[in-house]
Formats: structure tokens, sequence, C-alpha cells
């Protein structure tokens, strides 16, 4: 059986960075199992600027982004195994997985990432009725058919989901002819990043709908068109507001889901709020010497935050490696007011004097203040002009004279007086 | 029956339903009610035909009652296609390739005969058959002498010997009626008293702890239950390809895309069968065409029931809930809406469904909220720990219903060598094995001098797909052909070789959905998100065709539509 003292699962920007990192901290022998035929993962596809603004300072594309780890990876001489799915890893961490040219393999690690991303929401999760014609898409799926394959897979499209992917599609599929109808929005807010409907929306007059979704699909074997209502504060729809739009294409952008099937087979135990394994500030799993990165955790709005949480889990793995296996998940981190969930979700504070917290808000808010507790001590406290559940907060937070306690992470608007 | 004392009935049915008098006027002839007229909706022309069935000496029912969902019928003009000439000639045209079809082809494909199985889509299995839970039910619940209940009993017990010998997989894990209180106790006490009149092997009604003891996650409400042990689950579409295989093994082949326009006759004998691509002269033709049949029937002159289409929403969850249900678990049924409830697959996904709804169009194979709230709150009743958040997809199928509610299996009266076998809705699939049969019968009283052949060969040599084989099975297959080690669909672990033994195999799987039902490509939680394009892709290169000429079910599907301006040759904004 092979051996290695890290395998990263994923080849996206989370496992890149976390192979580059362990390596840069002196772990040698390390291998990223890739599925896909090159690395990269979903920033393939993304030929759209917008990305690396954080750790580059500039807007780089998605492609580019990629190809400033390829190229470390590369450099550093990293093992990667491209064209190769992980069937299963074990409480052992042995990993088992396939490709054409070695057939099965056994690899014995001594720690293992977990990169495998995030995948789409589809059409049936949304609860859209009607039939099954061909022309309705995820978003991500028509980014791959138009930026990776050439094929535009239809010619009058309406988007459901704000989210960026389906802004981004927005744009990509004017550019491309494709008239889009519009954008369609069941939330009363924007899903994406603001700066997106502003560059991918507005710049092209789409128009926007909040409130409002698809019901219905149209069409035996090609879609002939879509019907869209306004939905009330339950998400139903409003009567007396249905409208048929006649179009040959819906993409949708209505979420995405960490993928862990190998975590959830492994024992891993998950958090059924992000979908993802609960982990401490290393990024290691209930399972010691396992560790997430990236948006196999929790789905990450900035590509920056995912490479971060790769180079996070590669210090984890180092770590762990050193000191073999301490005990992890120690103390809890609370989501407090106005706060849907906290990334990671436990801490110690042993490695390390402090820790980076990723949260998400639950409403939109202007001029809020984020409040870090340790029982009655504030540990820290971080000023946000504007705060929207789309948009991640990141918060270093200090860790000294946490022993023992859990922490609780709220945002609280500030309030005019 | 006198004419007179029929339409003594009929005036009262219209009575009874509160129809203005003389809405429905009728025929009776040869133990056949024919009804015209017009009606102000769907479920009150059902309801009529489905009373006006039931009265005494009427055999079965041709409604010709428009109601405002009614379409048209327009006449095909079958000239333009007779003029195209004979493509073919064979000795059995087989119309239809559904379970029944393919099951009537698999049998008799054993005597020296030419037989042609004619479908109008773009794969078999593309109706009724693949759109329905897959269940072998053990036959309590038909009429008892009904051909239902003596199809369903007999069909049940031959699926052992088919799933050996043609390797599909079939589950006997048993099922459930379950009761919440007295009342639904009472309809099991009557369920189990049919049952046992129609010979269900093992059926007892237990209580609900004996209940829970074979199936933990059953609702604990429940306080009793219907147990027969016989019922069991397979994949229908999977049995179905099983035997259109084999057929072809036999000799039996298949013409897909052919909708069959005509009958054609001479004298009282059929000669041959119009088709959109030319005649096929047959000495025998078999209505096998679920949905159509009654259309079938008409263009042979002999129609003597019709089809109204029931349909039936079911629910497939992530295999995350494996393990959960092992058994089937129903509630106690009102009149001719069956529905089903809760099971796991032999694939080991979750399934809840279906409903049952009239609708008016034959292709209506939508989801409407009602379906799905019916179908969940269903499942939710009779289960426990099974979250719907878990739900990747819901669909449509339409039983092929007669208003006499029975099968009809029979030679024709009025046309020599054109065989019936219509009205075969639930429990079709778990009859499929005892209908074949009825059809070998019946074939050779049209055709007592055939025989059988020497090589005739019931064994159906499959490939086990790669996510079932052990990991040495698996090395093997890499090592024999690389493309097994290539995994396209990263939810239901379907390599690129059994993708492409699919679209190569003996019947080719030549859309996106046909290589679906062979493989489990696009089957997974994603629904085909990641492995949609690169199936498209392979089917492309297989088929030398450019990927907007690849369709998901047949002509008008095309998943693409036209190049980017960049694959064009780089035109720039």
């Amino acid at each position: 059986m092979r051996t290695a003292e890290l395998v990263i699962i994923g080849g996206g920007p989370a496992g890149m960075a976390a192979a580059v990192k362990a390596q840069e901290l002196g772990i040698q022998d390390i291998v990223i199992l890739e599925r896909d035929s090159h690395l990269g993962g979903i920033l393939q596809q993304c030929i759209h600027d917008g990305f690396g603004l954080h750790r580059f300072g500039k807007q780089l594309s998605g492609c580019s982004y990629a190809q400033i780890f390829v190229d470390q990876v590369q450099k550093k001489g990293i093992q990667v195994e491209c064209n190769t799915m992980v069937l299963e890893i074990t409480q052992e961490k042995k990993i088992i997985a396939v490709n054409d040219k070695e057939g099965l393999m056994e690899i014995q690690a001594d720690a293992v990432i977990l990169a495998m991303g995030c995948r789409e929401r589809t059409r049936p999760q949304v609860r859209i009725l009607g039939t099954r014609p061909a022309g309705v898409l995820t978003a991500g799926a028509v980014q791959r058919y138009i930026n990776m394959e050439g094929w535009k897979p239809g010619e009058r499209a309406v988007i459901l989901g704000s989210g960026d992917i389906g802004l981004i599609m927005a744009r990509r599929m004017t550019l491309e002819g494709i008239f889009v109808e519009g954008v369609y929005e069941v939330m009363p807010n924007l899903g994406g990043l603001r700066r997106n409907k502003a560059q991918c929306l507005d710049d092209y007059q789409i128009p926007l709908h909040l409130s409002t979704t698809v019901v219905r699909v149209h069409g035996k074997r090609r879609l002939e068109g879509v019907t869209v209502a306004e939905v009330g504060p339950d998400r139903k729809p409003v009567p007396g507001t249905k409208r048929y739009i006649s179009c040959d294409l819906l993409v949708l952008s209505v979420g995405l889901i960490p993928e862990n099937e190998l975590s959830r087979k492994a024992g891993i135990v998950m958090d059924p709020v992000t979908k993802g394994p609960v982990v401490d500030d290393q990024m290691m799993t209930s399972i010691p010497g396992i560790f997430a990165a990236g948006n196999v955790g929790a789905v990450f709005d900035l590509v920056d935050y995912v490479s971060q949480t790769g180079e996070q889990a590669a210090q984890g793995a180092c770590q762990y490696l050193k000191d073999s296996g301490k005990n992890v998940l120690e103390h809890s981190v609370k989501a407090g007011e106005n706060v849907s969930f906290v990334f990671p979700q436990k801490f110690s504070s042993e490695h390390q004097k402090q820790a980076e917290f990723y949260l998400r808000v639950k409403k939109t808010m202007r001029q809020a203040t984020v409040h870090v507790w340790c029982g009655e001590k504030e540990l820290c406290q971080k000023k946000v002009p504007f705060a929207t559940p789309p948009e991640m907060v990141a918060v270093k937070v200090p860790l000294a004279g946490t022993e023992n306690h859990s922490i609780t992470i709220e945002v609280e608007q500030e309030v005019k007086g | 029956m006198e004419n007179r004392e029929v339409g003594c009935q009929i005036k009262e049915l219209e009575k009874e339903l509160g129809i203005a008098e003389g809405s429905v006027s009728f025929e009776m002839k040869d133990e056949i009610l024919y009804l015209e007229g017009n009606l102000d909706g769907l479920q009150i022309m059902v309801d009529f035909c489905h009373k006006a069935a039931k009265i005494p000496g009427v055999k079965n029912l041709v409604s010709h009652i428009r109601t405002p969902e009614s379409k048209p019928v327009v006449p095909v003009d079958l000239e333009p296609y007779q003029k195209k000439g004979v493509l073919d000639s064979v000795d059995v045209a087989i119309i239809g390739a559904g379970v029944t079809g393919c099951a009537a082809a698999r049998t008799l494909s054993k005597y020296d005969k030419k037989i042609l199985v004619l479908e109008k889509e773009s794969d078999i299995c593309e109706g009724t058959t693949k759109a329905n839970n897959g269940m072998v039910h053990s036959g309590y619940d038909s009429k008892p002498g009904s051909l239902k209940a003596l199809c369903n009993v007999e069909g049940n017990a031959m699926y052992s010997q088919w799933a050996e010998e043609l390797g599909f997989h079939f589950n006997r894990t048993g099922s459930f009626v379950c009761g919440f209180n007295e009342e639904d106790m009472k309809a099991i006490q009557g369920l189990y008293e049919n049952g046992v009149k129609n010979k269900v092997p093992g059926i007892k009604v237990i209580d609900g702890t004996r209940a829970r003891e074979i199936e933990p996650n059953l609702s604990d409400q429940i306080i009793g239950a219907l147990w027969t042990p016989s019922a069991g689950y397979v994949e229908p579409y999977e049995v179905t390809l099983a035997l259109a295989e084999n057929a072809v093994d036999n000799g039996v082949r298949f013409l897909l895309n052919t909708p069959v326009l005509g009958i054609l006759r001479e004298g009282d004998q059929v000669t041959g069968v119009v088709t959109d691509k030319g005649v096929i002269q047959t000495k025998a033709v078999i209505n096998a065409a679920g949905l159509y049949a009654d259309d079938i029937a008409r263009m042979a002159g002999d129609e003597f029931y019709t089809i109204h289409p029931r349909r039936g929403t079911l629910v497939i969850f992530d295999k995350e809930n494996r393990g959960k249900l092992h058994t089937f678990a129903g509630k106690a049924p009102g009149n001719y809406t069956k529905g089903g409830g809760p099971q796991e697959t032999p694939e080991g996904t979750l399934l809840w469904g279906p409903s049952a709804k009239e609708v008016a169009d034959k292709e209506d194979m939508g989801v409407d909220q009602d379906d799905l709230d019916f179908v969940i709150e269903k499942g939710l009743e009779l289960t426990k720990n099974i979250s719907q958040d878990t739900l990747i997809t819901y669909f449509s199928g339409n039983r092929a219903a007669t208003f006499q509610e029975d099968f009809v299996i029979e030679n024709s009266k009025k046309l020599h060598g054109f065989m019936h076998v219509a009205g075969i809705q639930s429990p079709g699939l778990a009859s499929a094995p005892a209908i074949a049969k009825r059809v070998e019968k019946l074939f050779l009283e049209l055709m007592p001098k055939a025989s059988v052949k020497a090589d005739f060969d019931p064994i159906r040599a499959g490939r086990k797909p790669f996510r079932e084989c052990s990991n040495e099975m698996r090395q093997k297959m890499i090592q024999e052909n690389p493309a097994y080690g290539r995994i396209i669909c990263r939810c239901e672990t379907v390599t690129e070789g059994e993708i492409l033994d699919a679209i190569h195999g003996k019947i080719p799987a030549h859309t996106v959905d046909a290589v679906k039902r062979r493989t489990r490509a696009g089957m997974g939680r994603c629904q085909g998100g990641f492995c949609g394009g690169k199936v498209v892709d392979i089917l492309a290169r297989e088929l030398k065709i450019p990927p907007n000429q690849v369709t998901l079910k047949g002509n008008g599907s095309e998943i693409l539509k036209n190049p980017t301006r960049q694959s064009q040759g780089g035109e720039q904004e």
C-alpha cells in the first residue's frame, strides 16, 4: 500500500493553498488527488474577474488566480494525481481512489485535508413544479458549457436566484448574445455581492425582481417558458401575481451545498447549518488528523477566504503530524444575536494566540459591530459599515484568557439616538 | 341486457351525478358500452364512466364524451406514409416497448418467428414503465377473479425466476398496509380477506409492535398492518432493459423513434402496420401501446376500451437515507386511487409515492403542488426519522387505465392476427411475467405451428455495475479497459466504461436519459449537474454528431443550441 504524510482531496483553491503551505511548513510527502483532468477546480471556468482582491490586492480572473497556485504546486514539485476519484476515506485515514492508469489505489495517510468544494442546489430542491424538459440547467453547468465547451444552451434565458454565479452568468450570457429576460430572487434581498449586481446587472440593464420566484416550468421536450410569481413573507406565491415568460433556458443559481459524501461515509460529525464538518480553528474535524478546507466546510463568498482556510488546515495538519493527535474540538464558538453561523465552530487556545472566524449575519445591517464574548468578558470587537447575509465577515479573535470557555460572536446594529 | 335497461341505468347515473338528462348518449353492442356527449369536467366524466362500466352486462366501455379539457382528434392521412414503401416484413409486430411489450418480445423470442418491436419514443421504457415505483405487488387488493388479480399473484411468483435468468435487482422485502385507527383496521381486514381469495402467500394481519419489529422506522402511531411477505421491488427500467436485451439475444429487433399511424388489413386478417417511415408487413400485431392502446385498437377497427390517464407523482430522496426503510408502507386505499407510500428501491434510494390523479392529456406528466403535497404528507405520516430536506427529485408518470379498471388481454374478435394487451396499469409491472405467459398462449392460437428454437437462451449475460463490484473485480475491469477507471458520475459512481457499454449496447442508448436509465449517471443528488455535460460529450463523440444534436429524450429535446462567439472563430465585442 502507498503511504503519504498528507493527502489532500481536491485540487481547487483550498486544496492547492493547503498543499503549498504544508510544503512550506516542512511536510515533504504530500499528494493531491484531483478528480478533474486539471488542477484549479471550479475556478477553471471562472473567466470573469474579481478574484484575489484581499489576498493579492488586485482583480484577477478565476483562471489567473488558480494559475498562481498551480505554478507554485508545480514549482515545489508537489505530487498531483489528476483524473483520480476518491471513493472512500476510512476513520484510520486509508484512502481508496481510482483512476484509469493505476486502477484502484489505496493510500495510507498520516493526515488528510478534505477540499472537495461544493455543488449546486438543483431545481427540485427549490420545488419548481411542472414538466422536465431540456433547457433547465444550474448556473455552473451553463458557465461550463459557455466558457469551456463553447456552446450556448439557449438563446432566451430567465435566471432564478441572485447568488453570485447567477449574476455573473447574466452578464456572460448577455455578452454571448443570449437575451436575459431578468433575474428572479425569492428573498427580499440580493443573494450575491453588491459589486456583482452593479457590474453584471445594472451595467447591462438586466432587471432584478426581488421577492419573486419561478413556480412552474413549461414544455414537454425543450423548455418553452416559465411561470413566475411574487411571493409573500412566507415565500409562498401571492395569488394574482403569476406571469408567463417565454424562454428556452432557465438558469438556476439557488445556492451551494458543501460536498461531504466522503466525510459522512467516514463518520465525521457534521454541522446541520453549514452542511460541512464541524471543525476547530486548525480546521480539524471530529476525526483527529482529518481536516477540512474551503467550501467543503462552509460555502464562502470569496476565494481569498477559501485559500486562507486551506492554509489554516495545512498549519493544523503540520501541528498534528508534529505532536500526533492531541484532542480536538475543545471549545465551542456560538452564533449569537443576528448571526446565522460561525466557522470554524470550535477552537483550542493551545496552539495559537489568535484565530480567524468567519460568520454570516442574518439580516442586512448598516454600521454594525461584531462583538466577541467569552462569558462576561469582551475579547474584541469589529466595526462593519455594511453587513449583509451574502457577504461573509471575517474577524480575528485573540484567544488569551479563554481557557476552557466557549465564546459567542454576535453582531449589533448601532442604534441612532 | 336490453338497450332499454341500459338507458334507464344511464339516466339514473346522470341524476346521481347531477348531470342534465340526455347529456350522455349511448350504444350497447356485443357487451361493449359506447358513450358520447358533453360533460362539464374531466373528473365528472371519469366518475360517470367508472359507474357506467359497472352496469351489469357491460364488459368494457368506450368513452367519446367530450369535456372542456378534450383536444380534437386529427385523423392521419396514411397515403403519404404508405407511399414510402415496405420497410420490413415480419411475423409479429409488437407495438410499444414498455415492460409489457418487451416481456412479450422476450417470451415469444423462443419461437422461430421474425419479431419486430415498434416504439414511437427514442428509447424503450419511455412511457408508463419508467415512472412507477417499481413495486412487485403481492396481489391482495385486486378484485378476486379479475385478470389483474390472477396475473398479479402469478406474476409475483414468477419474478424470482425472471430475476435469476435476466440478472436484474429484485428484493422480495414484503409490504405493509398500515392502520392508524379502528376504521383503517376494518379496511385492512377487508383487504386481508380479499388477499386470501386471491391466494396471496403468507398474508396476515399483524399489530403495530410486530410491524415495527419488521420495519423500525414505521410511525409509532400505527396500530396494526396487513403484511404480505411476497411483495418485492425492482427498478422498472432495469427489468425492461433486461427483457429487451434478452429478446435481442434471441433475434428480436427493435425499431425506435417509429410511431404507428395505421393498421392494414385484408378482409378480416391483419397484414401490416403503417409507420412514419413506411409499411411493415406482418402476420400478427400485438398492441402493447400502453397509454395509446385505445388509439391503436381504433386503427385496427376494434375499439372496445378507452384509456384514461391517471397520473402518479413520485418523490426520490438522497441515498444518505439508505437503510431507513426496507419494505413498502401503504395506507388503506380509497376507491380506484391506490397510490403508493414510502419504500426503498433495490438501488438503495428512498422513494415516496405515487399519488393518483385523473388527467386529461396522456402526455401531461407535470408535477403540481397538490401531487407533491399528497406524496410528502403521506410519507411523513407513515414514517419517522426521514427529513424532506433530503429530497433530490420528483416526477410523474401516467397509468394506462380502462374504465373497467382491469387488464384486457385477448385476441381481437374483429381482426384476425391482432392481439390486445391493454389497460396494463398498476399492478402491471408485477403482473408482467404472467401477462407475457398469456400473450404466449394467445400467440399460439394465432400461430399454432410456431415451434421453439433449439438455440433459445433465456439467460441474459449482464455485467455488474462498477459501484457494486468488489475492489478486486474493479481492478480487473480497469486493467481490461481503462475506461472503467474514469468516474463520470460522482454521485452514483458511474464509469465511462459503463456509459460506453450503454451507448453501444444491445438496445443502444442514444439520449442522455437513455444513458441515465442504463447506468444511473445523473440519477444522484446533483441530478446531472456535474456529469450532464460529460455525458453529452461522450454521446457526441461516440455517435459522431455535434454536441448540439445530443438530446435529453429524443428529437426536440436538444440540450445545447448554438456555438459561442469564440468557438465560431473568436468574434470580438
